[in-house]
């Protein structure tokens, strides 16, 4: 390539201008490397949404990154449509002037101005800057006058060569001349030439520059079928009817520069410009900054010798306690290790303001805990931040901070979910202003389903076909060697042959992971000292209150800015509503800090009794917890990490458990691995010890094992881990490891790729693990009340919750308007024992504003006297409402009411004033002893009705009203078959509470069946599966024969076939995991 | 007064019944009939040996295509209507008063029998002929009698065969059938599933001021209709109104002389029929069966609705040699549409415009003769491809003015003669440009080429295009010169002279 031929292309968008174009920036960049293009300017619409992608992969791929935006101005005249007498429908939108950033200072303005017209629409929206805002944030920025978006080409075509003239005027004034370009694009339209003429005679009247572009929306030429898609989704048509909106042919891909000087080879100098502005255009997101805000501190003292201070005194008050005074001299090591480095470092800051955030909570009565790496310092803990005694578990504090590693960071806070956790969110906007944190993004992309549907939109199919085509898609989440999208869709009665269908298909899959909108991360927030919308642009997020900035947390994580993670945990609020229910029910104050190593709780533990408890209650947990058979708190905490994707597929897993049972002898993969493998029996299982294993076996230097983690730990890392896989082997090779060995190691690397567990983060988790263990063994009636009050959380639905409950003595009574509150709350009974109360918020259809008014009146009233009391007392309760009470039993306890069809029959005529035609009818009626023309409910109308009406019942389980003639079917219950022998063929019936079928586990179906002894749990092989897919996906009932497996405890039945039973026409709702 | 007796016809399946009736060398075969759109097209109406083969509504055409014997029929609402007025002649011969009674896919009407004794005997032998007349007409149905319309409208689409509720009787008759019979409001029937009513019985066994001051005034009529006892104004047919006539022939009929023939006494008819009542005809649907299922069906809409009887026969003539039947017709149907007789008021000074009966003959001449696309007004189409556009038939319009003139005023455009259809060359090509072409024999050398104006779309459907535009000035050896538009297909590569510059 010549001098002459080359072409840096200014204007490239990436389907981060949603629904605008059609390409990742990452692909932009890799196609802009396949042509030796050696730079490109990302332009986004209103954003840099897709900037940081765009630069970490340009650094990659050895391209230049140039920053830039297309940015909406609302001041100039709507952006060009086609003339009017053409058939259109084109909305009205601002035009888009191209800026780009050639200092930093242009950056930083860029950032402001995109945050200014953000900030100012009420709430999430496009929104548009105004001339004024372009001249308060022009400087340091160079202008492209758009394509035929921009502004230049709307005033060309509503006010002539004049209007043009004289907005080109205003440019250059704003952005000064030599800054302002005019922009030449040629798709090979005739309009747009008709354009580019005008624009060159006016370039040449004013002595303004011109540029060439080609306004690049996608990388190649294919991809403009993408962007079509797009936009008949943006617009909501269908690509049959989309028209105009369309794209007129496939130009605007990323063409090559000897493409580019041929099309422009009358005007050489609009190619030779665009490498005059690349060279200017020095700002890279190299140089972004960002500085963590500082914590304010008395005069005379640093912010280490503040931090010192206050980890003195938390080292005292954690290491005071005789139980842990041995270790106070090895924690005072510690500390004064680590906070020297901190202060190497310069992260005082950054952990006084976790502190600070913690001393809130604590203020504020907020149950908080930090977890993930964080709870590998001992700083962390004498702070408070986290709960775990880094000290006392010997765990490795490099795995959260190290010298080499150049990061920040990262404390992750877990709060109690609802409105505890946003109250803690605004302090922090509170006390670092609107513009100084905000939220990290979550982009939301096309997955499965979404692409499935909205793709099918743009083809035409109708509701109900998109309903049959996006339920195929993503639904049970292994896929085997013949579970092909082709074969979903025959099996849904569809023909992948069709033309459209494969079009379909095709579309789907290049669909998918492109963006669809920017979301809000669960909790990261993003704080900056002094203004963070210098740093990346804010904007709105939906939710009122919040505002979120334009890159998520990998993109934050690449650049360096510091988050802090605010997560709502649904446990962390149960454990709350325990702690403050127990000393009011149990008259015991409990610590959840200083909890006692309970036998009686790890005896539950090993007996897989663990519904409702935290993290351990999954069936895969119930499967593997009696083999690990927990006798002290390490043992939970890998208890937590093992069951996962990564030990799972790593097939670590089954040795650590035969060695935990001494089945099989403990060996390592190298000599050299013992002392970093012998916690875990010589098997892999936590992130630290996989970098320690690199450190030792491949001689990885600290950074390099940064590198390996950070790769391990993201979603986008299959790429980084090839790459780091080599050099691993290279220096295993020169440490003289085998290549058996080293397969292994491998393995059990990359097997963390999906989901690696630190070991820190287990021990944080298991704390929260035992407490809840704790809390449902000793505090039964409080622990369900708070798990039933927090819901949805878990694993089980609170029908479930409430069965296993009740199968553990605790006594739940129904939702009463007498009795019920709001939410669940205890009673106690005559004999004091206590007793849970369903809550009023469990009846469907009842408006919280109801019950507080009934509430409220109950208060004034102390009882209803009967149906009608309760309607003239609560106004407020309407017809339905009166009936959704009555349909579950809720208005049993009221005078007269005898059952609750009773309540039914009376609530129709409470709710439903008699008019004056027919009161004296019933008047005389009135004076008649009542009669009652409905019958009582069956047993089965009651089961229904209370599923329907609350998800859940208090009475007996559906199975136990069929026992007897079960059990003469020769049907045994999940308790008996604790009872029965190994390999015995058994049958087996229950109600279908929970359907999985995991990735890592080849196509295998779990079932568990739950009946009023227990949950049995059934594996259906992919055989066995499909052979009875309709049956094991339909049923809500089923009757299972098939061989018993009882390893150590550990029961299953193996079906081999399966009926489904007529037990019960109530909609019990199965937990499905697909 | 005397006692007034209903009886009701109910045709279940229908959509299969219509389709089954005309092939009766089906009937002993299980079909089922799918409706929707390609790819996905569900079962909606079945014959018992289908239900026997365990074929569901719902079903998809890939699903119902897997059970082995099973015949899939298109579901055609034309049929269905055709056979709906067969379904009503039918009723018609016992009675001049019937009220439809049709229900979701089901096809149902009511005869007021009241009277009939004399003619046809007691009720049983009368529902015994109408069940073998519908029988011969190819319907299977059932029939319910009751001195109670509702009671033997709900008492046939309950039962199979012929029941009579003898008087009186009508709550018990009712008693066990299922609640949903009744058609109510979601509403009200969730709350009698709450309150466990399930059958008419059950309901009738209620107090009816107890339902009426739970669930409002319309539930006594919900009682009465449960006990049968519910009185309706009937609410006969004027067949007259339908102003349709169908003529199913006992062979097929393939020269389009015999059509016409049936056809002229048809119009003959149906314009008697209309002036009778000083209506015109507004319009006529055509539609005939043709062999192998396939249906034929056009529309003849004069300007002004009329009664001439030889125009609109003149019409029928052009539109039949215009599109003439692909095959043997097996039946005909005209169905006028009625509307007022033409006046028009002429204005004095108003220009003379031709007779609008003329008028429409002459462009249903030009129809025949050019195709139905291709005469009316162009109008643009909402796309990107080169000169695309369709024909819509020429309408009064309000004002004429025209925006397109205003613009062409405004921005005077160059005008594109273009060529119909477009001429092959051979073009010889230097640097991906043109150079020269031939056309015809004739050469051509271009002088200056602008282009490639690419444009391309509908890559999803067979119907894409992908095509580059050259405008170029071209001389021939003669030294004339022209200015034109060469088009080249991208997919096949192929070069047109698509239109020349004035």
């Amino acid at each position: 390539m010549t001098d002459g031929d080359e072409y840096i292309e200014l204007h490239a968008a990436s389907a981060f201008s949603f629904l605008d174009a059609a390409s990742q920036p990452e692909t932009l960049i890799e196609r802009a490397a396949e042509i030796e293009m050696p730079a490109l300017a990302l332009a986004d619409r209103n954003g840099l949404y897709g900037a940081a992608r765009f630069h970490t992969t340009a650094k990659k791929c050895g391209v230049k990154a140039h920053i830039g935006a297309e940015i909406a101005v609302s001041s100039f005249a709507n952006r060009l449509t086609p003339t009017s007498w053409l058939p259109h429908q084109c909305p009205a939108e601002p035009p888009r002037l191209l800026l780009l950033c050639a200092t930093q200072a242009g950056y930083q303005n860029l950032c402001q101005l995109i945050t200014r017209f953000k900030m100012r629409e009420a709430i999430k929206a496009e929104g548009a800057a105004t001339l004024d805002d372009l001249e308060e944030f022009s400087a340091g920025l160079i202008c492209l006058s758009g394509g035929e978006e921009g502004p230049l080409a709307a005033a060309l075509a509503h006010e002539g060569n004049s209007g043009a003239r004289k907005l080109a005027d205003r440019l250059t004034a704003i952005y000064g001349r030599g800054n302002l370009y005019i922009e030449l694009q040629r798709h090979q339209q005739r309009e747009e030439e008709c354009r580019n003429q005008s624009l060159l005679s006016l370039a040449s009247s004013l002595n303004l520059p011109v540029i060439a572009t080609n306004g690049v929306r996608y990388a190649t030429e294919k991809d403009r079928e993408i962007l079509d898609v797009l936009t008949s989704i943006r617009y909501h048509t269908e690509l049959d009817r989309a028209g105009r909106l369309l794209a007129f042919n496939s130009a605007r891909s990323l063409r090559t520069a000897s493409e580019m000087s041929a099309i422009f080879r009358d005007i050489p100098e609009a190619i030779a410009n665009t490498r005059i502005v690349s060279r200017r255009l020095d700002f890279t997101l190299n140089h972004l900054g960002y500085e963590f805000p500082r914590y304010p501190v008395a005069y005379g003292e640093t912010m280490d010798s503040f931090l010192a201070q206050r980890v003195e005194e938390g080292v005292s008050k954690r290491y005071g306690s005789p139980a842990k005074r041995n270790l106070l001299a090895k924690a005072r090591t510690q500390v004064e290790h680590e906070l020297k480095l901190i202060a190497k470092l310069g992260f005082a800051g950054y952990f006084l303001i976790v502190w600070d955030l913690i001393r809130y909570c604590q203020q504020q009565g907020i149950l908080v805990q930090g977890r993930g790496s964080a709870a590998n310092s001992a700083v962390c803990y004498a702070l408070e931040i986290t709960a775990v005694d880094p000290v006392g578990m010997e765990l490795l504090f490099e795995r959260f901070l190290s010298e080499n590693r150049g990061e920040w960071p990262d404390i992750d806070l877990d709060l109690p979910s609802g409105d505890q956790r946003e109250q803690v969110i605004q302090y922090v906007y509170e006390r670092y202003g609107q513009l100084g944190a905000a939220m990290t993004a979550n982009v939301i992309s096309y997955r499965g389903r979404s692409a499935a549907r909205e793709v099918g939109e743009a083809l035409g199919f109708d509701e109900e076909q998109l309903a049959r085509l996006s339920g195929l898609v993503g639904h049970w989440e292994w896929r085997g060697e013949n579970d092909t999208m082709a074969r979903h869709f025959e099996q849904a009665g569809f023909d992948a042959r069709h033309p459209r269908i494969a079009c379909y298909l095709d579309l789907c899959m290049r669909m998918q992971d492109l963006p669809r909108h920017l979301g809000q991360h669960s909790g990261g927030m993003v704080i900056c000292a002094g203004m963070l919308n210098r740093v990346v642009p804010i904007e709105r997020a939906s939710m009122p209150g919040r505002t979120v900035i334009q890159w998520d947390k990998e993109d934050c994580a690449d650049l360096g800015l510091i988050k802090v993670d605010l997560l709502g945990l649904g446990m962390m609020a149960v454990l709350k509503d325990s702690i403050e229910l127990i000393p009011r029910h149990y008259k015991k104050e409990i610590d959840l800090a200083a909890l006692p190593e309970d036998q009686h709780v790890y005896e539950t533990l090993r007996k897989a009794d663990t519904v409702g408890m935290f993290q351990v209650e999954s069936r895969a947990q119930m499967a593997s917890i009696p083999h690990n058979a927990p006798v002290r708190f390490y043992d939970l905490v890998v208890q937590v990490a093992i069951i996962r994707p990564g030990p799972i597929v790593g097939k670590m897993m089954h040795p650590y458990m035969r060695r935990r049972q001494g089945k099989e002898e403990v060996t390592y993969p190298h000599p050299s691995l013992e002392p970093v493998l012998k916690r875990t029996l010589g098997v892999p299982l936590f992130q630290e010890q996989l970098l320690r294993m690199a450190m030792t076996v491949a001689s990885f230097t600290g950074a390099e094992a940064e590198e390996l983690r950070r790769a391990v730990g993201m979603r986008r890392s299959m790429q980084r881990m090839r790459d780091l896989e080599g050099r691993l082997r290279d220096g295993m090779t020169r440490n003289g490891i085998g290549p058996e060995a080293q397969d292994n190691i491998v393995q059990g690397i990359s097997s963390f790729a999906m989901y690696g567990f630190p070991e820190s983060h287990a021990a944080s988790f298991a704390l929260i693990a035992y407490a809840s263990a704790y809390l449902k063994v000793h505090f039964l009636a409080a622990f369900t009340c708070g798990l039933l009050n927090n819901q949805p959380m878990g694993f089980y639905s609170p029908a479930v919750l409430i069965k296993d409950a009740q199968r553990h003595g605790l006594h739940v009574r129904p939702i009463c308007v007498q009795h019920s509150e709001w939410l669940c709350a205890l009673e106690e009974e005559p004999d004091r024992a206590l007793s849970l109360r369903i809550g009023l918020h469990y009846v469907k259809g009842l408006r919280q504003s109801s019950a507080e008014a009934l509430l409220a009146a109950r208060s004034r009233c102390m009882a209803f006297a009967n149906v009608d009391d309760l309607a003239l007392q609560v106004p407020e309760l309407n017809r339905k409402e009166l009936v959704a009470l009555a349909r579950v039993g809720a208005l049993n306890s009221l005078g007269e009411v005898e059952h609750r069809r009773d309540a039914l029959w009376q609530v129709e005529q409470a709710g439903r004033p008699v008019g004056p035609l027919l009161r004296g009818a019933a008047d005389a009626r009135a004076a008649t002893p009542r009669r009652m023309p409905l019958k009582q409910m069956t047993t089965e109308e009651r089961l229904s009705a209370d599923y329907a009406g609350t998800g859940l019942t208090t009475g007996p389980h559906p199975m136990a009203y069929h026992r007897a003639a079960l059990r003469k079917q020769g049907i045994l219950s999940a308790r008996e078959l604790e009872g029965c022998a190994g390999n015995s063929f058994v049958r087996v019936a229950g109600c279908v509470i929970a359907r999985q079928r995991p990735g890592t586990a080849k196509g295998f179906v779990f079932l568990s069946l739950e009946d009023e002894t227990g949950i049995a749990n059934v594996i259906l092989t992919p055989d066995v599966f499909e052979q009875n897919r309709l049956i094991v996906t339909r049923s809500r009932f089923l009757e299972i024969e098939g061989r018993l497996q009882n390893q150590d405890g550990v029961i299953h039945v193996k079906a081999q076939c399966m009926t489904p039973l007529d037990i019960s026409s109530a909609d019990i709702r199965s937990h499905d995991f697909y | 007064m005397k006692q007034k007796l209903y009886l009701c016809v109910h045709a279940s399946e229908f959509p299969a019944q219509a389709l089954l009736r005309l092939r009766t060398e089906f009937a002993a075969e299980p079909v089922a009939v799918l409706e929707g759109r390609a790819p996905v097209e569900t079962v909606c109406s079945l014959n018992s040996g289908a239900r026997l083969k365990g074929v569901a509504l719902g079903m998809t055409r890939h699903e119902a295509e897997s059970i082995p014997g099973l015949r899939l029929l298109a579901r055609s609402i034309e049929t269905e209507a055709a056979a709906r007025s067969v379904f009503l002649e039918c009723a018609a011969h016992f009675s001049p008063r019937i009220e439809a009674a049709n229900q979701g896919t089901d096809c149902a009407c009511i005869l007021d029998i009241s009277g009939t004794e004399r003619l046809f005997g007691p009720p049983e032998a009368l529902a015994e002929r109408v069940r073998a007349a519908f029988r011969s007409a190819g319907f299977r149905v059932s029939i319910a009698v009751s001195a109670n319309f509702h009671a033997a409208r709900i008492k046939a689409a309950a039962s199979r065969g012929i029941t009579v509720i003898p008087d009186q009787q009508e709550a018990g008759s009712l008693a066990r059938l299922p609640l949903a019979l009744l058609g109510l409001q979601p509403e009200h029937a969730e709350t009698f599933a709450l309150w466990g009513i399930r059958t008419l019985g059950e309901l009738a066994a209620l107090e009816e001021i107890d339902l009426v001051t739970r669930l409002g005034p319309q539930a006594g009529a919900m009682h009465d209709l449960a006990r049968g006892a519910l009185p309706h104004a009937f609410q006969p047919i004027e067949a007259d109104f339908a102003l349709k006539e169908f003529c199913d022939f006992e062979t097929p009929v393939d020269r389009s002389e015999s059509l016409l023939f049936v056809g002229a006494r048809m119009i003959d008819c149906l314009a008697a029929r209309a002036s009778a009542r000083a209506l015109s005809l507004a319009s006529l649907d055509v539609h005939m069966k043709m062999e192998g299922g396939r249906a034929y069906q056009r529309a003849i809409r004069p300007a002004l609705p009329t009664t001439d009887r030889k125009f609109l026969l003149k019409l029928l003539q052009l539109e039949i040699a215009a599109h003439p039947p692909l095959a043997a017709v097996h039946s005909l149907s005209l169905t006028g549409q009625a509307g007022q007789s033409s006046k028009v008021q002429l204005g004095l000074f108003a220009p003379q415009t031709p007779e609008p009966s003329r008028l429409d003959v002459t462009i249903a001449r030009l129809k025949a003769i050019a195709g139905e696309d291709r005469v009316g007004s162009p109008v643009l189409e909402d796309s990107h491809r080169p000169g695309s556009f369709h024909m819509e038939s020429f309408a009064v319009a309000g004002k004429t003015e025209s925006r397109a003139a205003e613009s062409a005023q405004a921005h005077p455009r160059m005008a594109l003669r273009r060529m119909r259809p477009p001429v092959p060359i051979r073009v010889q090509l230097r640097a991906l440009a043109p150079i020269a072409f031939r056309d015809r024999g004739h050469s051509f050398q271009i002088t200056a080429a602008y282009g490639p104006w690419r444009t391309s779309g509908c890559w999803w459907s067979t119907d894409g295009w992908n095509a580059e535009e050259w405008d170029v000035l071209a001389e021939n050896g003669n030294g004339s010169s022209v200015a034109c538009l060469l088009v080249r297909n991208c997919a096949r590569n192929e070069w047109r002279l698509e239109a020349l510059y004035d």
